[in-house]
């Protein structure tokens, strides 16, 4: 009997601790997964939780999506007691969610991704983020300030960096300083010029190579939040879209299309395609198109077209997005009087025993599924993460690139070559392993 | 070790970051670096909480590599959120580890996190204050020394926290805040904002849950909150069984 053997590594470079199982036969790979090694628990932290503490709790299912995972929760409780917060509380939250967005995909860009980038179109190998300084210090610059950009958004708006305070059911309970206001201002037209030279920078570094082919996206279906067409990551209907056909879907139907089981790993999907399915970035440029946008246009002209078939194109997509909302930020901020305190409703009574909180996390669509008694306790919630979403596509690539690696390099080095591809997707593993 | 990643986040966003960036060689950090084996350290920050087996040998290892060893954190310092778990089994560093000094919270305040890094690059000790949040709470004034409000609720109303009135002691409104138990040192940011304090900073003195009994036996909860899970020992779990 042909004995396998196994090999478990961490992924380095990602966010959380992931690690890759590789195994072999005879030293020849047989099969390739990423793994999240432990499930925190989180919905079964919350049964029993009185709703109106379940933000403040799954905040710390991530420091990263912090912002999104309270904001949807919220979402999901308003729901349940059929409130709506006023427009300024809502332009609270996408400003927020931009913060969070903005310093997200740079961390990704900068610390994970472009060494990866540089290495795989041969530019040079580099092994930490000082060999990174030394190789752009414009780019390493402008990424600390975009990074400090997202942040600051967020402690002004959200009272912290991480585990924002403001954001409650109903609303949000702080309201900035105009002198804040006007701060987050200045930041956001210094970390526009910042934006403008990684995207430019992204160009002239890589817009004339041609990303490895085994990187290329198979026929995928897209899943992603979009408002009448149009992209918003805090309010839309769902859009699962392939190169075919496209379901346009309220959250409410969600379980016509998807479903998982509470307390265990990944998200079931329903299609019969066999296709694979992918949220994030590329979802929301293929269902929504920013780059139809007269601003984003022209960088997307100058974009070897080879790219928009890879995940790689995921990076540069990042950049775009961050761009792309600080404008966002920018008008956002234009809104009269949001710097007054504003009341926010009562909650008054439950007024249904299921909620459904939905929005677009910076990796993709986050959904909160809350089911509650009398007491207004949660008895059920479900939880539906990016990153649990994208796990199958990246375990299907990841197996096929790594048996097309083995045929000519040892497994040394199809491990750092398929974290590569793993951190091209920016997992992430804190949401995944709630 | 297991975490939300909020310390790493938080680290980033801290105003000193770039330059203690560039003051120092961060030499082993799997987020942004590839190395796979420990080195020798000078300092060593460990965030996350123990959940399994080889992060006991993990952080045992570190220990031996570092000079210095600190838990950065409320999931390393108290074992955190994942303590409401009944199914994990969660610990603090400090139940395997000897450690040099804590940077408590949930997220650790930026300025007590700037605070302390700087005082690790000048080779000095963590100062941590040992008074509650009472001592510089901006609500003080109405402090109810003998705590007769029933205490109903975790959090205020949202219309009454909004409110421009003047606010009121948390315990007087009948919510409940765990100021009087908490450590000071995060500048009071959830009850500046109108938020009462849950205690992330964990206790002033050793033991949190012999403060939060204490503190609970004041109190007139009602019953549902008696009974609730969840906000008493939010960030550590309590070493009798539930």
């Amino acid at each position: 009997m042909i004995k396998l053997q196994k090999i478990v590594e961490p992924c380095r470079r990602v966010e959380g601790n992931g690690n890759i199982k590789i195994i072999l036969k005879r030293d020849t790979i047989e099969h390739v997964e990423f793994e999240i090694p432990e499930i925190r628990g989180f919905e079964n932290i919350l049964n029993n939780k009185k709703v109106q503490d379940v933000p403040r709790i799954v905040s710390r299912i991530c420091g990263l999506c912090h912002a999104s995972q309270t904001i949807v929760s919220n979402k999901a409780i308003e729901d349940l007691y059929d409130i709506n917060p006023p427009s300024q509380s809502i332009i609270l939250r996408r400003i927020l969610l931009i913060g969070e967005l903005i310093k997200s995909h740079a961390m990704h860009y900068f610390f994970q991704s472009f060494p990866d980038l540089l290495k795989i179109l041969n530019f040079q190998e580099i092994s930490n983020p000082y060999e990174l300084m030394q190789f752009d210090p414009q780019l390493t610059s402008s990424v600390f300030d975009i990074i400090k950009l997202g942040s600051e958004i967020d402690r002004i708006f959200g009272g912290r960096y991480v585990h924002l305070i403001s954001c409650i059911t109903g609303g949000v309970i702080y309201s900035p300083s105009q002198i804040n206001i006007n701060l987050i201002r200045k930041l956001l037209l210094k970390g526009s010029s910042h934006a403008k030279y990684l995207i430019e920078n992204f160009i002239k570094l890589f817009s004339n190579k041609t990303p490895p082919g085994s990187f290329d996206l198979p026929k995928i279906n897209y899943l992603g939040l979009s408002n009448q067409g149009s992209y918003d990551r805090y309010k839309g209907d769902l859009v699962l879209k392939n190169y075919r056909n496209q379901s346009n879907f309220s959250a409410k139907d969600y379980q016509s299309f998807f479903n998982k089981n509470v307390g265990t790993f990944g998200v079931s999907f329903h299609q019969d395609d066999n296709m694979g399915l992918i949220t994030g970035p590329i979802a929301r440029e293929k269902i929504n198109g920013i780059s139809n946008s007269e601003k984003i246009a022209p960088y997307f002209k100058k974009i070897n077209e080879k790219w928009k078939e890879s995940i790689l194109f995921q990076n540069f997509l990042e950049l775009i997005e961050i761009n792309y909302e600080i404008h966002q930020c920018l008008k956002l901020l234009d809104e009269n009087s949001l710097n007054e305190r504003c009341e926010l409703p009562d909650l008054g009574e439950i007024q249904k025993s299921e909620g459904i909180g939905i929005l677009e996390a910076p990796r993709g669509l986050l959904m909160h599924y809350y089911k509650i008694n009398q007491n207004e306790s949660v008895i059920q919630a479900k939880l539906f993460i990016a990153t649990e979403i994208n796990i199958p596509l990246i375990n299907f690539m990841t197996l096929k690139y790594a048996l097309e690696l083995n045929k000519n390099e040892a497994i040394d080095k199809v491990k750092k070559k398929i974290m590569q591809m793993i951190r091209a997707f920016d997992p992430c593993i804190s949401c995944a392993s709630h | 070790m297991t975490s939300c990643s909020g310390c790493i986040s938080t680290l980033f966003s801290l105003d000193i970051f770039p330059q203690f960036f560039e003051k120092t060689e961060i030499a082993y950090f799997p987020y942004i670096r590839d190395e796979e084996k420990l080195g020798s350290y000078d300092i060593a920050l460990i965030e996350g909480c123990i959940t399994q087996e080889f992060q006991i040998r993990l952080i045992q290892e570190i220990r031996r590599a570092a000079r210095k060893v600190y838990s950065l954190g409320s999931c390393a310092v108290l074992g955190g959120l994942i303590s409401l778990s009944k199914k994990k089994k969660v610990d603090p560093l400090s139940n395997f580890i000897e450690v040099d000094g804590i940077i408590p919270g949930c997220p650790p305040p930026s300025n007590l996190f700037g605070n302390c890094l700087m005082n690790l690059l000048e080779n000095k000790m963590i100062k941590l204050s040992n008074k509650n949040q009472c001592y510089s709470c901006p609500l003080r004034e109405g402090f109810d020394y003998e705590f007769k409000s029933k205490i109903t609720k975790l959090i205020p109303n949202s219309r009454d926290i909004n409110s421009t009135q003047n606010p009121k002691c948390f315990l007087s409104q009948g919510v409940l805040c765990l100021g009087p138990v908490t450590r000071e040192g995060c500048d009071n940011k959830c009850i500046n904002k109108g938020m009462p304090c849950d205690g992330c900073l964990g206790s002033p003195s050793k033991s949190l849950f012999s403060n939060i009994f204490n503190f609970l036996s004041l109190l007139d909860l009602s019953n549902d909150l008696k009974t609730y899970e969840g906000i008493f020992y939010r960030y550590s779990k309590p070493s009798i069984k539930r």
